[in-house]
This record gives C-alpha cells, sequence and structure tokens, in this order.
C-alpha cells in the first residue's frame, strides 16, 4: 500500500508541475493584468530599463493647474537622456510591497544599474501602517509570492495573506496612539498621539467670532496623527528598508533612497515646534540607518514649500510641478556620483 | 474555521495523521479538541453556547430514559425548549421585537424594541436542531441515551458538519464516530476525491459566479430585465454550488477518518417536480422535518384541508429557520403551496415517465427549475422590497441596456456544474468516478486541480448556509 500511495503522490507532484507550466502559458498573464500589473510592467520593461524607480502616489500625482503633467521620475530621467528610468507606482504602497517588487527582476535577463525607492516618513505612521489600503495591497502581492505561479494564484483564491478587516485595522492603529509613548528630549505635556490629538481637538483654533474653527482643529489632528511619532528598530518599514537595502549590496545594485518633502511649514504653523522635532529626528535616524557604502538618501524633507502641497487640506506628499521639478533635481544631482557621463545640466 | 482557506488545508491532514496515530480509545478526544479548535476560529468564545447544549442534552437524555410518564416529558420539553430558547435569543430576539412593535401600535401602546448587536453564532440552527433530535430520538425509546459524553459531545461538535450540516441522527453518526476505524486506503483515497471535487464546485464554480449575482441584486433598478433574470438563474446555481460543495468537503472530509455522513444533496436541478426537488436538496433538514414535525402533526394521515395546513406550516418554519426574517417565510410558503398545487393536480403535475431523458422529462425539469429559482428571489433578497423590485424589473422593461461584467466566467462555471450533476445524476462523484479507469480517472483529477488552483474566484465568499 505504501508503494502505491507514493507513486500516486509522485503523480500528482508531476501533474501539478504540468499544471503550473500550463497556467504560465494561459492565464498567468492575464492574472498579473488584473491583480498586479506592476509586475508585468517590471517583466516588460527590465531588459530596456537603467533605472527603476519605486514609489507611492508621489510620483505621479499633479496639481489641476500645472502646466507641466510629467512625474518625478520623468523629470529625473530628463536629466539622464540616455537612461531609461522605468517608474513602477501604486498609491498606498510602501517599503513592504517595494521589495516584493524588487525580487521580480529578473537579474540573470538584465541587471539594472541602479534602484531608487522612495522614502517617505508618513509610511511608518500607525494610520499607514494599519491602514485600510492595506489589506488589497497585500491581496496584489500575492502573485509575487516565491512560490510556483499556480500555487500562488490558488493562495489568492484562498485569501491566503495578511487579510485582516477594516475593523481589526483599525483597532490597532487606535491601540498604537493610545498605548505607544512618544520620546522628547525635553519635557512635553503629552505623552501619546491620543493625549496630543485630543488636546488639539478640544478647540485648539477659535474663529474671531469665537467658535472654533473646526477646519484647522481637523487639519492640525490630522498632522499630530501623521506626524508624532518615533521611528525605532521595531518599525515594519525598517525591516523592510533593510531587506531592500540588503537585496541591493547582494546583487551590487546601487541604491538611492528618495525621502519625499513634507509640509514642514504646516506642522509648524498648525501644531508647532514638537512636531517639527519629531519630523526632524526622524529624518535624522533613517538618513544616519542608511547612508551606507551601496545606498545614498536623498533628503528632500524640507526642500518643497508649504503652497506647493497638492493637497492643502491634508497630509500628502503629492506636490505641484515646482514641487516635483525641485525633488526631481535634487535627486538627478544624487545620482551623478554613479551616473556622471550621462548628466545633462537642463535648468 | 473555513474548509476553503490555507487554514484547514493545513487543519485536515494534521487531524487525519493523529487521528490514525492514536488508539481508538484516544481519538474521542483528538475529535473533541479538533472539532474545538475548529469551531473557535470563528469567534472563540462561542464554543461555551455548544458546551451548554451538550451539556443540557446529555443530561437530559439520561433523566429522559431513566424516568417514564410525565417527568420523562417534562425532561424532554426542558431540553427541547432550552434549545429552542437559545435559538430565539441569538437568532430570533431582533426580529420577534421588530415584530411585536408594529403589534402593540394596533392597539394603540407604545413598544419600543431593545436590539440586540450579536453576531449569530455560525451553524447554530444545525447544532441545535441535530442535538434535539437525540433527545427526541431517546425519548422515544428508539436510542439509548449515551453515557459517555465525550462521544455525545462530538457528535454535536463533529467538525466537517458541525456548521452547515447535514443534521444527522445519533444512531448514524454517533454509531460512526464510536465505531473502530482502521486505516483503508480506498476511504482515503474517495475522501480526497470527495474534498477536491467539493472545493471545485464552491471556489471555482460558486464564486465565480457570486460576483454577478450580487452586482444584480444589490441595485436590481440599474440592470436590464435579461440581465436581473439571469441573475435570478444564476443564483439558483450560486446557492447550490456553495451548499453542495461545503457538503461534499464534508463528507469527505470525515470519509478521511473512515466515517460516513449522510448526502446531503442527490442532483435536486433534475427533479421533475417541487416535491422531488424538496427529497433531493437539503435532505438532512427535509428529513428532519418530516419527522419530528410533520408526522407529528398528522402527516398524511389526515383530512385534506388539515394535510394541506400541515404542510404549509412544516415549509413556514422551515423558511424560518434559515433566517430571521419574513421573506424567508414567504420562501418556504411558496414551496409549500407549490408542493400542494402538485398533490392537488397530481395527474397533471406528477405522471411517471420511464425514459428518464425524455423530451417531457426534460421539459418538466425545466419548469422546476424555474418555478424554484423565482422562489428563491425571496431567500436571496434582504427584503420584500428588493424582491419586489428584482419581479417587477423581470416583468417590466425597463429600457436599460445590458451593462453588467463579464458574463463569460459565470456561464462557462454553470455549464460546468450542469455536466457534473450530469456525470453523477443518482449517483455520487466518487462512486461514480471509481467506475472510470486509471487514466480516465486522473485526466479528472487533473482538469478539477487546474481549475481550482487556476481559475477559483478571487473574491472570497463565505459559504450561505453558515448563517444558518
Amino acid at each position: 500500500m505504501i508503494k502505491k500511495i507514493v507513486i500516486k503522490i509522485c503523480l500528482l507532484i508531476l501533474i501539478t508541475i504540468v499544471l503550473n507550466i500550463i497556467y504560465n502559458l494561459t492565464f498567468y498573464k492575464k492574472d498579473l493584468a488584473e491583480k498586479c500589473e506592476q509586475i508585468l510592467e517590471i517583466n516588460n520593461n527590465q531588459a530596456t530599463t537603467d533605472i527603476f524607480y519605486f514609489a507611492e502616489s508621489s510620483n505621479f500625482n499633479t496639481r489641476e493647474d500645472d502646466s507641466i503633467k510629467n512625474s518625478i521620475s520623468e523629470i529625473t530621467n530628463f536629466f539622464y537622456p540616455k537612461l531609461k528610468i522605468t517608474a513602477i507606482n501604486k498609491p498606498a504602497s510602501h517599503a513592504g510591497i517595494f521589495k516584493k517588487w524588487l525580487t521580480q527582476i529578473n537579474l540573470k535577463e538584465h541587471k539594472p544599474k541602479a534602484i531608487i525607492v522612495t522614502l517617505n516618513l508618513r509610511s511608518f505612521d500607525a494610520a499607514w501602517i494599519h491602514s485600510k489600503l492595506e489589506t488589497p495591497l497585500q491581496e496584489s502581492m500575492v502573485l509575487a509570492q516565491p512560490y510556483p505561479n499556480l500555487i500562488n494564484r490558488f493562495l489568492l483564491s484562498l485569501q491566503a495573506f495578511d487579510n485582516k478587516t477594516e475593523k481589526q485595522r483599525e483597532k490597532e492603529m487606535l491601540n498604537e496612539w493610545e498605548n505607544t509613548q512618544l520620546i522628547f528630549p525635553f519635557p512635553f505635556k503629552y505623552k501619546t498621539v491620543k493625549e496630543w490629538d485630543n488636546s488639539m481637538a478640544n478647540g485648539s483654533y477659535i474663529k474671531a467670532d469665537g467658535s472654533w474653527d473646526n477646519d484647522k482643529i481637523e487639519l492640525a489632528c490630522h498632522y499630530v496623527k501623521s506626524y508624532a511619532f518615533n521611528i525605532k528598530e521595531s518599525n515594519p518599514r525598517i525591516k523592510d528598508y533593510d531587506e531592500i537595502l540588503n537585496w541591493c549590496n547582494i546583487n551590487e545594485v546601487p541604491l538611492y533612497l528618495n525621502l519625499l518633502a513634507e509640509n514642514i511649514e504646516y506642522a509648524d504653523s498648525l501644531v508647532g515646534k514638537e512636531l517639527v522635532f519629531l519630523i526632524k529626528e526622524n529624518r535624522d535616524f533613517l538618513v544616519k540607518r542608511y547612508s551606507k557604502n551601496n545606498c545614498i538618501v536623498v533628503d528632500n524633507l524640507e526642500l518643497v514649500s508649504g503652497k506647493e502641497f497638492t493637497d492643502q487640506t491634508w497630509t500628502t506628499e503629492h506636490y505641484g510641478y515646482k514641487g516635483r521639478m525641485v525633488i526631481a533635481k535634487n535627486l538627478a544631482i544624487a545620482i551623478k556620483n554613479k551616473f556622471n557621463n550621462d548628466y545633462k545640466n537642463l535648468y | 474555521m473555513l474548509f476553503n482557506s490555507i487554514h484547514f488545508l493545513f487543519f485536515l491532514p494534521i487531524v487525519v495523521g493523529l487521528y490514525y496515530l492514536l488508539p481508538q480509545k484516544l481519538r474521542w478526544i483528538l475529535i473533541f479538541v479538533s472539532s474545538c479548535y475548529f469551531y473557535m476560529a470563528f469567534i472563540p468564545k462561542y464554543i461555551f453556547i455548544l458546551f451548554f447544549i451538550i451539556i443540557i442534552d446529555y443530561l437530559s437524555a439520561i433523566a429522559i430514559e431513566k424516568n417514564e410518564g410525565k417527568l420523562k416529558l417534562t425532561y424532554l420539553i426542558a431540553s427541547l425548549s432550552a434549545n429552542i430558547l437559545l435559538l430565539c435569543f441569538f437568532k430570533y430576539f431582533n426580529f420577534l421585537n421588530d415584530n411585536l412593535a408594529p403589534l402593540f401600535s394596533l392597539f394603540g401602546k407604545d413598544f419600543h424594541p431593545i436590539n440586540l448587536q450579536i453576531i449569530l453564532p455560525i451553524g447554530l440552527s444545525f447544532h441545535t436542531f441535530q442535538s434535539m433530535s437525540y433527545t427526541i430520538e431517546v425519548y422515544r425509546g428508539k436510542q439509548k441515551a449515551e453515557k459517555h459524553i465525550g462521544y455525545f459531545a462530538n457528535y454535536v461538535l463533529f467538525f466537517p458538519q458541525m456548521v452547515a450540516g447535514p443534521i444527522e441522527r445519533y444512531d448514524r453518526l454517533g454509531e460512526e464516530l464510536k465505531k473502530e476505524q482502521n486505516f483503508i486506503y480506498q476511504n482515503i483515497s474517495d475522501g480526497l476525491k470527495l474534498v477536491l471535487f467539493g472545493l471545485f464546485v464552491k471556489m471555482t464554480i460558486a464564486d465565480n459566479i457570486a460576483p454577478f449575482v450580487n452586482q444584480i441584486y444589490n441595485d436590481p433598478l440599474k440592470h436590464s430585465s435579461e440581465e436581473v433574470l439571469l441573475g435570478v438563474f444564476m443564483f439558483s446555481f450560486q446557492i447550490y454550488a456553495d451548499f453542495f460543495g461545503y457538503s461534499t468537503i464534508a463528507l469527505g472530509s470525515a470519509k478521511i477518518l473512515g466515517i460516513t455522513i449522510m448526502d446531503n444533496f442527490k442532483t435536486p436541478y433534475f427533479s421533475k417536480s417541487v416535491t422531488e426537488f424538496w427529497s433531493r436538496w437539503h435532505i438532512s433538514l427535509s428529513s428532519w422535518f418530516k419527522d419530528y414535525l410533520y408526522i407529528p402533526l398528522g402527516g398524511n394521515r389526515v383530512a385534506i384541508p388539515r394535510w394541506s395546513l400541515n404542510i404549509l406550516i412544516v415549509f413556514m418554519l422551515s423558511g424560518l429557520w434559515h433566517g430571521a426574517n419574513w421573506t424567508f417565510v414567504v420562501w418556504g410558503a411558496l414551496h409549500g403551496l407549490v408542493l400542494l398545487i402538485e398533490r392537488y393536480f397530481s395527474k397533471i403535475f406528477m405522471f411517471e415517465i420511464k425514459k428518464e431523458w425524455s423530451l417531457l422529462n426534460v421539459f418538466l425539469i425545466l419548469k422546476t427549475f424555474i418555478v424554484t429559482s423565482f422562489i428563491w428571489i425571496f431567500f436571496r433578497a434582504e427584503n420584500f422590497n428588493k424582491a419586489k423590485e428584482i419581479i417587477s424589473v423581470i416583468f417590466i422593461n425597463n429600457n436599460i441596456k445590458f451593462n453588467v461584467i463579464s458574463l463569460k466566467v459565470p456561464l462557462i462555471a454553470i455549464l460546468g456544474l450542469i455536466i457534473f450533476d450530469f456525470f453523477q445524476y443518482n449517483s455520487r462523484f466518487d462512486k461514480k468516478l471509481n467506475t472510470f479507469k486509471a487514466p480516465y480517472r486522473w485526466a479528472i483529477y487533473s482538469f478539477l486541480l487546474f481549475c481550482l488552483f487556476a481559475l477559483s474566484g478571487t473574491e472570497k465568499f463565505s459559504f450561505i448556509y453558515f448563517q444558518f
């Protein structure tokens, strides 16, 4: 009987291998296009790409009144006309997603000359980590797992990924805001995001007629929730960026972390210097941690003025043309260390 | 735990492995622990509801067996009341309250119902009915009271069928659970075939039809008459594939452990009448209502008006069993009415044609399918307004163009279901498959595996019957 069982198991494995081949030839690309077009873009472009630019919506978002609509990666590419910079974007994505995109690059086929990955400060905060958008993002990455494609497809049907409900994620986020202690090197009256947020919510802005300025209060609260945190080694994004750096080191691909600009002006005017302190301290932590031999952190944090942000009533890293231009130029200059011969001074 | 989850695909082999490694006297502990674990994957604290049912019915059965006369009946009533009250509290409390308010207002009194914000324990209707059948059988003297609480607990908890049936009787499942089961290759092989087929039916067929049906039922007024009609027919296939898929996986999982549970479906959409439909659809529930309600009410050995009333009562309660909503009651009542019409006009509707697939039989099958599909509207619609919208769109052309998502996938899925139903007509998938030579069998396995792995729906839909 054991012989019979072993033979059947072997046959089953063989069938699965054949079915995997059939799947790759038939439905795989259609599924990729439907669930994770970024992988398809990587596959389709990698043979001709010199530099991959991995980003969230900061790269392509434009302002209505922009006369020039080019993305940051496209503008950067203008400085290097001989190179091809391919942008792989997905809104709300983060290092945990970028690291999976990296593994889709087939190095045997063509090794990129560099990788640029956005380093978004807000992606380290509890709101982004526990965002409701995380579930569809995780779903989109099931097909990129290091298993045979047919198995990945089955795992997708089984919803075998970080598939928490919106409610569960919100609970985790609120828990973090309530229980994570904020660390300042100076005395500060609020110990947690919740305390700080509550204080801002209770009439921090009053209009001339004596009523609460609810728009301003809401925005101030949002700034607190977006930026009031200390990045620690235990932050899941740190692990993800470490893995990205590690991949680049092993494969000897230069890495540029494009630290995005935040609206420091509004953070200062709406909430105060304590919030700006946290933002800058987190920036310093990341710059120090990742400025290593094979990696350069391109610091754009304070380069964009408040008015250049597309969203004036929310915290985003969406910039008008001037903002995108400043960041692109800064990035273009930063990558000169490897591509000096290709650089063309445009502006 | 859902059958169509990665969790279950690891859970089952571990339980099976341990089951055959353990000596028989310890196996009940494994079944008990694994069933508790399986159930607790949903809402852990609700396991105490099951423990409550187990303790009440276990003790009641012993008391019923020991006593005679009124005391015996008192214990039975106490046990049944406990089960029904539990069901009423979790499932019907809000429904009763909501209906009391308009009743009070009729008499000019104010009644402000309290709505409980509780999630219905998964499969509660199934395990209360299963457990009640045991105490009733003990009362009738047809079943000895089980002295081993572990075996009785496993009868209520047995993980393959605990959340959506089939609703088993103790003389069958209880005895199966006690029997020493040896590792028999054929059991494992047949069980795996059934699990594979069940997953295919649920994940590849039902889950590919579901998005289309949801789109139609969520907003029927946005769709054309043809689309809504298609949606109504497709729901018939979706609910069948969903529930039949679950039951087949349950059957297969139990079979792997050497335990035989009853078939809950026998290709119901090949029924030539609604009467036949109910002998092929959710068989365990039909037989429960027949044995514990229809026959005690007098069955068909009463005058025609009383018999008609019995039929309507049984079907309406069967509807209410499904859900705390008048739409389910209407669904049941309509089935009862159609069944009565068929019986009254039996000469017209219930004739026998020996040639199985004669043209007339095919016509009767189609007629039954159309009737049951129409009645399903009340089962699927959230409320009467939605049901009304569905029906009005079907019959009144609203001049909306066909604008729904692609029909290709759900139609292919339905075609697949019909073909497999032909294949297993008056038999069962594993039994039918075993009549084929190995190369054909393996070709079918390969086909099912490919469909399951590569073509299953990518949105997860819980089993529809879990909510009951």
